[in-house]
């Protein structure tokens, strides 16, 4: 257990990698969308902005990071797989866990403010806004784990398989995505479908982005248990 | 140099490691004592890192079975703790600076010693604030080395620990190695292809060529192993008769003749009545002839094999 929470405190040792940028990212996007609210004129309508995703993409090249680089460094270290998996996954969750408050803390200070002043939508996304606490907190954090899990899991399939490994998933990931398009054209379902997004609730949304996280997590480790750095 | 010995630290049996197209190790066979320094030598290729990774379960062998402190390495949190093992071509986090490296060291090795690394940053004149990518060859070096000898594991790997250090460098390396071993008794295993300057440092020597195990020998033993005769060609050739020669060279009259032997008092003084001179091989030059003698030999089998068909195709 001590050396998982080492894993989780090495990664903190360059201070940057994971509390740093993502502040940086976090603090910027929003300036720059205020500022854009600030001199685009609203004329009274809600404007919503998409700047509060980006902090979560920066985890999807995280999640590539830390199995590129500092897997190979844990090896050195003489740090199992076993426990080098565990204090990542389990310092990025608590990272995101950390963000996802934050997101939600900012969202009911943008209600509280009109929209900073200036009737803007950036935290408190009308869909999700309405729902209680724990959901979207729920919300943000599942999402964030699946962009870090997708990031983690393709360079652990990477580091395994190297580039064929990659050639393979791709394809994969191409055929099946065609499968489905074209399954779903030829027996008509696209309306259904379309219904079934709509009906979606974010606690639904949130429990399949669950589901998928724990098939990546489940798919991660069997992959980075034979994985050589 | 001599370390107390104690038992066994690592077992490797009948271990193969099987690439796409190749045998990185084929049928390795090796009981390694504690408390030595071993020399792990080789030609480039010749399994030496794919063997430390094997052992440390960095990698994985195709068949065989790989013991550390008797236990199976992989996974193994207990046994993976007691190891160092820093490879040549070492990876470190992005942004990471040697200072910060050490820092994660001084996590996981609990033998980890920060007076000694700070000695050791000064002595390398390591900038140890400089991110790592931005280090040259010999600096990255240093950095692996730094922490392999700081971290006092008990089995620690040096994977050809010089590359890009200059000189006097490598003599601090040599240096710090023995008397830090010195102080804290240890498992040390050296991958090396600069044989001469590690000479004197090795207690026990592994020679691998094409993944098999040509010489697992006490380094004592081996220096004495070998001797050259030079003198006139017609005489040393009658007096390397009928022994194991691993290298011969004629030079006019004259030849030199190295043999796998040793030889008895009488046999010396035989030799001088001859007019012989003989001398000692070093480690280098044995380690040479034997992986020479051994792809010649192979060469020969090939030679012979395909005769036959040579034959019948004519």
């Amino acid at each position: 257990m001590n050396r998982v929470v080492n894993v989780a405190r090495m990664q903190l040792i360059n201070k940057w990698t994971y509390l740093g940028i993502p502040a940086i990212i976090m603090a910027s996007a929003f300036l720059i969308t205020y500022a854009i609210w600030a001199i685009v004129p609203s004329g009274g309508e809600i404007i919503y902005s998409g700047a509060a995703q980006s902090v979560m993409w920066y985890f999807l090249a995280l999640g590539i990071m830390s199995m590129t680089l500092t897997f190979p460094f844990s090896q050195a270290m003489s740090v199992s797989r076993r426990t080098f998996y565990l204090g990542t996954v389990g310092l990025f969750a608590v990272v995101a866990l950390a963000i996802s408050v934050l997101y939600y803390i900012l969202g009911l200070i943008e209600k509280a403010t009109h929209g900073w002043g200036l009737n803007g939508q950036l935290y408190a996304l009308g869909w999700l806004a309405g729902e209680p606490a724990l959901v979207q907190i729920y919300f943000y954090f599942i999402a964030m784990v699946a962009l870090f899990m997708i990031g983690f899991w393709f360079a652990t399939v990477y580091k395994r398989w190297r580039a064929t490994g990659m050639l393979v998933v791709w394809i994969a990931v191409a055929v099946v995505l065609l499968g489905l398009v074209a399954l779903t054209t030829w027996q008509g379902w696209w309306p259904e479908v379309g219904a079934w997004f709509v009906a979606q609730t974010p606690l639904n949304v949130s429990a399949w982005a669950s589901l998928f996280c724990a098939v990546l997590a489940c798919g991660s480790y069997l992959t980075l248990r034979r994985a050589t750095p | 140099m001599t370390g107390t010995a104690t038992s066994e630290v690592i077992s490797v049996r009948n271990v193969s490691k099987k690439y796409k197209d190749s045998l990185a190790l084929d049928s390795v066979d090796l009981t390694l004592e504690g408390g030595k320094i071993y020399g792990l030598l080789g030609r480039n290729g010749a399994g030496k890192t794919t063997l430390m990774s094997v052992l440390t379960a960095q990698n994985f062998q195709t068949s065989g079975e790989v013991r550390v402190f008797g236990q199976r390495p992989y996974e193994n949190d207990g046994v993976l703790s007691r190891i160092c093992f820093i490879r040549e071509s070492q990876k470190y986090p992005d942004d990471f600076t040697a200072a910060q490296a050490f820092q994660a060291a001084s996590m996981f090795f609990g033998g980890w010693d920060q007076p000694f690394a700070d000695r050791l940053v000064e002595e390398f004149q390591l900038p140890a604030k400089r991110r790592i990518k931005k280090l040259s060859r010999g600096q990255l070096s240093a950095v692996g080395v730094i922490i392999g000898l700081a971290s006092r594991a008990e089995i620690t790997f040096f994977d050809e620990p010089y590359l890009g250090l200059d000189a006097v460098a490598r003599q601090i390396f040599y240096d710090r190695l023995v008397q830090d071993f010195t102080e804290h008794p240890r498992t040390i295993v050296l991958s090396s292809h600069l044989i001469d300057e590690v000479a004197n440092l090795l207690e026990h020597v592994i020679l691998i060529d094409k993944g098999r195990v040509l010489v697992d020998e006490d380094a004592e033993s081996i220096r004495g192993s070998a001797v050259t005769g030079v003198g006139p060609a017609a005489l040393v050739d009658e007096f390397t008769a009928g022994r194991a020669v691993l290298h011969r060279e004629a030079f006019a009259s004259l030849a030199s003749v190295t043999i796998e032997a040793r030889l008895s008092e009488q046999e010396r003084a035989e030799a001088g009545e001859l007019g012989l001179e003989l001398a000692p091989v070093t480690l280098q030059q044995l380690i040479v002839r034997k992986t020479m003698a051994a792809t010649g030999a192979e060469l020969a089998v090939v030679e012979r094999e395909n005769d036959p068909e040579l034959e019948a195709t004519k």
